[in-house]
C-alpha cells in the first residue's frame, strides 16, 4: 500500500487565457474509512499564488505551516510578495532538504507571475515528494487519481480557455477522474486566479 | 526453457531462474455499445519489457456477430482465442447457425473458470449484436466473472480512458444516458445514444490522448464495428480506410477501420 | 516444507483431487461431448467441472504467487475484495441489500456489479470476495438445485441448498477459493437466511452483513432491526445501510440493489444511487441521508444558507 493512500486526496492545475485553475478532492480518509468531506489541500500562498498539498495528512499541515513561515521571512526580508517561479524553488529546495526522510506530499503550484511589460502570465508547476520541478505549459495532476486526472485531462483541455471556460474544464476533469478513484472524492474545491480576482467554487461531487 | 518443474521451485520460495510463466505485453482494448451497433478497438503494439512488436492484433472476429478484444498476456490471449473459436465452430457443425452473444458470454465464464488454478492472464472484452439486435458488451476478469456494460476499457490505459469515457458516456444506467456529471448544463439536450460516427471519433481520440501518455499504448489502432441487422452504414462508407469483414451475406455486417499513433 | 512434502505424495486431500482431475482433462481434451448438441459447454459438458492445473508439486501455492494481494501488492492477477452486502429476516419474509462497487487497488473497475445472484425464483444468493468464484459457483449451485426438484418433485429447502455449497466448496478448501455469500429464500419453514464462505463456515441466523463495509451496514441495521418491520421499513433499512457503507467505505458504494424474498418467490425493489441518496434521499424528493443535510441549521457552525448570507 503506497503511503499516498494512507489519507488519499488529488490535486490538479490547469493554465487558461490569462488565468490558471487549480482543484482539489475534499476527502480525508484512514484508509478505507472515509473521515472527513471539507479537508481542505489548496492554500493561497499570496494574493496569485495557490499551493496544492496532495498526500500524508499530517504533512499537509506540517508543510502548510513551512511555507507559510518561510513566505512570510521572505516578504520581510524583500518587502515584496514572492513571485509564483521563485516560491516554485522555495517548494523544491524545501522539500530536498528531506531527501532521505521525505515529506510525502507532491505539491502543486498555480499563479499568476509578472512579466517584465508589467503584465501577468498564467504558472503552474509540480514537484515529486523530494523537489523534481516540473513547469507544464498545460496541466498537472498529482495524487491518488493522477493517472485517472491526467486522462481526463489530456482529453478536455484546449489551449487558451477563458476563466468560465477553463472552471468548466477543470471541474469534469476532477468530477469524473475522482469517481474512479476509491480514495479521492466526497466534493470537489476549485480555485480560478485570473489578473485581478479569484472565483472560488465547492462542487457537490459523489460521496461514495 | 522455463516448465513447471523451475515454477514450482520459485512458487517455494526456493532460488529460480525463472520466476512465472506469464508475462505482461501492455496495451489497451475498449468497446463501447450503441442501439444498434457496437465498436471495438485495441491498439497494436506489444510490449516485451524494453522492446516491442509494432503490430500484434489483439481484437478478434469471432462471428458477423461476435467480436473479442483481448489483452494482457499475449501468449495467453491468442490460445485463449483459438479455443473460443474452436468452441464456436463445433457449436456451428451442431446447429448450422452461430452462437449467440449472451451464449458465447457464458461459454467464456466456464472456458475461464475451468482455469481457476492456473488462469489465463487476460482481460476479455467480448462485444458485438445480441438476438434483439442491441449492441453489447460484456466485460470478463481472468477468472470469468462477467458483466453486460456499455463502455468499457480494459489494460494498460484503463485508468486514463475509462474516465474520459465516463464524461461523455454514463456507466450507471441502460439504456445508456450520456454525459456523467453534466447534468444540471444539459438535462434539456442529452442524446439518449450517441451516433456511431461520434462514437468512432471519441474512441480514436482516447487512443490518440493514451498514446500521449503511456508509454505501453502506439503504433496502431485497429478498430471493428458491428453493425445490426438491417442497419445502414451511418456513414462508414466515406470512412477512410474502412474495410467489410463479413463472412455471411444476410446477417449483421463487421468492418474494420485502422489508423496510426504515436510509434515513439 | 513438511506440509508440500507430505502433499506430494500423498492420495487423499485436495491437491490430489485436483492431480486426478488434471490427469482427467488431459485423457479427455476432446471428448464426444463437445460435438452435436452439447457443444459449446464448456467444462461444464461431462457433467462435473474439471480444472487445468499446473504441473507443479504444489498447485495452490502457485495460484497464491499470482494472486494473492495481500502478500505481494503487485500480484499479477487482481481478485476484486470490496463490498458490502447485507441480508435479514423479518415479519415479511428476507430483505436483501448490497452495493454495486468493484475495485482493483484504488481504481473502481466497475460501478454496475450485479452483487446479488438469482440462482432461482425462490433464492437467491449474494457476492462477496471473488467474483468469480460467486458467480460461477451460485450458478452452478442452482443447475443442481433444480435437480434435486426434478428428482424430488419439490423444491430444495433454503437449508439443503447452502449446505450443498458449503460441503462443495469445502472440498476445495485450502485452493484458494474466496467467498463470503448469504443464501437466502423462502422454504416450507419460512424465511431463511444462511452465511456460507469459503473456509466451510455455515451459519443459520436472522441478520448478516458481509464485505469491507459490513460494520458500518451493521452500525445501522442493529439499531434499526426489530422482528415486527413493516415491509416498507425493512426495505428503508436496507437501503439506508447499504447508503451507511457506500459513504464511508471507500471500496463500497455507486449503487444500492434492493430485493425482497417473500412466500411466491424474490422480488426485485430497485436500484438506488448512493449519491443521490445523500443528497435527496432514495425517491429523489425528500431530504437526503447525508450528515450535512440532516443537520443543517441546527448549529452555528452549520446554518442554513439564508442565515449564513446573512
Amino acid at each position: 500500500m503506497s503511503i499516498m493512500e494512507y489519507n488519499g486526496g488529488s490535486v490538479i492545475a490547469m493554465v487558461g487565457k490569462d488565468c490558471v485553475a487549480i482543484a482539489s478532492d475534499l476527502r480525508l480518509g484512514n484508509q478505507a474509512l472515509g473521515v472527513s468531506s471539507n479537508f481542505q489541500k489548496i492554500f493561497p500562498v499570496t494574493d496569485r499564488i495557490y499551493l496544492g498539498l496532495p498526500g500524508l495528512a499530517t504533512d499537509v499541515t506540517t508543510l502548510r505551516e513551512l511555507f507559510r513561515y518561510r513566505v512570510n521571512m521572505y516578504t520581510v526580508k524583500e518587502e515584496r510578495d514572492i513571485e509564483p517561479e521563485t516560491f516554485a524553488h522555495l517548494v523544491s529546495s524545501t522539500l530536498y532538504e528531506r531527501r532521505f526522510g521525505p515529506f510525502f506530499i507532491e505539491p502543486v503550484i498555480a499563479g499568476m507571475s509578472k512579466t517584465p511589460a508589467g503584465g501577468l502570465k498564467p504558472f503552474i508547476a509540480a514537484t515529486d515528494l523530494i523537489g523534481c520541478l516540473n513547469f507544464a505549459k498545460d496541466f498537472v495532476v498529482a495524487g491518488t487519481a493522477s493517472s485517472k486526472l491526467f486522462g481526463v485531462a489530456e482529453g478536455l483541455w484546449e489551449p487558451d480557455l477563458e476563466p468560465e471556460d477553463l472552471f468548466e474544464t477543470i471541474s469534469q476533469t476532477m468530477l469524473n477522474a475522482v469517481d474512479r478513484d476509491a480514495y479521492s472524492g466526497w466534493g470537489v474545491m476549485v480555485h480560478v486566479i485570473t489578473k485581478d480576482k479569484v472565483i472560488s467554487r465547492t462542487l457537490k461531487g459523489r460521496m461514495d | 526453457m522455463p516448465d513447471m518443474v523451475s515454477l514450482s521451485r520459485a512458487a517455494s520460495g526456493q532460488p529460480s531462474q525463472f520466476k512465472t510463466p506469464y508475462s505482461e505485453n501492455g496495451g489497451t482494448i475498449l468497446a463501447v455499445a450503441g442501439s444498434r451497433f457496437c465498436v471495438v478497438a485495441g491498439d497494436t503494439r506489444r510490449t516485451d519489457g524494453y522492446s516491442q512488436t509494432r503490430y500484434a492484433p489483439k481484437v478478434f472476429r469471432l462471428t458477423d456477430k461476435a467480436v473479442l478484444a483481448v489483452n494482457g498476456f499475449s501468449a495467453d490471449g491468442n490460445m485463449f482465442v483459438n479455443k473460443v473459436r474452436q468452441q464456436l465452430e463445433w457449436y456451428r457443425h451442431g446447429h448450422a447457425r452461430d452462437m449467440p452473444l449472451h451464449e458465447i458470454a457464458r461459454l467464456m465464464q466456464t472456458m475461464l473458470y475451468a482455469r481457476r488454478f492456473f488462469p489465463y492472464y487476460v482481460s476479455n472484452i467480448l462485444s458485438g449484436i445480441e438476438e434483439d439486435g442491441s449492441g453489447a458488451v460484456y466485460t470478463f476478469d481472468s477468472v470469468g466473472s462477467y458483466e453486460r456494460d456499455t463502455c468499457r476499457v480494459a489494460g494498460a490505459a484503463q485508468s486514463f480512458m475509462q474516465p474520459y469515457l465516463d464524461n461523455q458516456d454514463d456507466w450507471y444506467t441502460r439504456p445508456s444516458v450520456h454525459y456523467k456529471n453534466q447534468r444540471s448544463t444539459h438535462s434539456s439536450s442529452r442524446p439518449t445514444q450517441l451516433p456511431l460516427s461520434s462514437v468512432l471519433s471519441l474512441v480514436m481520440d482516447s487512443f490518440v490522448n493514451a498514446s500521449e501518455r503511456h508509454v505501453e499504448v502506439g503504433d496502431g489502432l485497429e478498430i471493428y464495428v458491428v453493425l445490426a441487422k438491417g442497419s445502414s452504414l451511418q456513414g462508414l462508407e466515406k470512412l477512410t480506410g474502412a474495410q467489410e469483414v463479413t463472412a455471411t451475406s444476410d446477417g449483421e455486417r463487421v468492418f474494420t477501420v485502422r489508423r496510426s499513433l504515436r510509434r515513439d | 516444507m513438511m506440509n508440500s512434502f507430505a502433499d506430494r505424495f500423498s492420495t487423499t486431500g485436495p491437491i490430489a483431487e485436483l492431480r486426478k482431475a488434471q490427469a482427467n482433462v488431459e485423457d479427455d481434451q476432446f471428448s464426444d461431448a463437445a460435438w452435436g448438441s452439447e457443444a459449446g459447454f464448456g467444462s461444464l459438458a461431462k457433467g462435473v467441472p474439471a480444472f487445468t492445473v499446473p504441473n507443479v508439486p504444489d498447485p495452490s501455492a502457485f495460484l497464491r504467487l499470482h494472486t494473492d494481494d495481500h502478500a505481494d501488492p503487485n500480484c499479477r492477477i487482481k481478485i476484486q475484495h470490496g463490498t458490502t452486502t447485507l441480508a435479514f429476516r423479518f415479519q415479511g419474509g428476507v430483505i436483501v441489500a448490497v452495493d454495486s462497487r468493484a475495485t482493483a487497488g484504488s481504481y473502481v473497475a466497475s460501478g454496475t456489479v450485479k452483487k446479488v445472484i438469482e440462482i432461482n425464483p425462490y433464492l437467491l444468493g449474494t457476492m462477496a470476495g471473488g467474483a468469480a468464484d460467486c458467480q460461477f459457483w451460485e450458478t452452478y449451485l442452482g443447475m443442481h438445485c433444480r435437480l434435486h426438484e426434478l428428482r424430488q418433485r419439490e423444491r430444495i429447502s433454503v437449508s439443503a441448498a447452502s449446505k450443498y455449497l458449503s460441503n462443495l466448496v469445502y472440498s476445495y478448501k485450502g485452493m484458494g477459493l474466496s467467498m463470503g455469500t448469504m443464501i437466502c429464500g423462502w422454504d416450507k419453514t419460512g424465511p431463511a437466511v444462511f452465511y456460507v464462505d469459503s473456509d466451510g463456515t455455515r451459519l443459520k441466523g436472522d441478520l448478516f452483513s458481509v464485505g469491507s463495509g459490513s460494520t458500518f451496514a451493521y452500525g445501522v441495521l442493529d439499531q434499526g432491526y426489530r422482528w415486527d418491520l413493516t415491509d416498507e421499513e425493512a426495505q428503508e433499512l436496507g437501503r439506508r445501510s447499504i447508503y451507511a457503507a457506500g459513504h464511508r467505505d471507500a471500496f463500497s458504494g455507486n449503487t444500492c440493489n434492493l430485493y425482497h424474498v417473500k412466500e411466491d418467490g424474490w422480488r426485485f425493489i430497485g436500484n438506488y444511487d448512493i449519491s443521490q441518496m445523500h443528497y435527496e434521499g432514495p425517491t429523489g424528493t425528500g431530504t437526503g441521508y447525508g450528515y450535512d443535510l440532516r443537520v443543517e441549521g441546527r448549529t452555528s457552525a452549520n446554518p442554513p444558507p439564508a442565515a449564513a448570507a446573512a
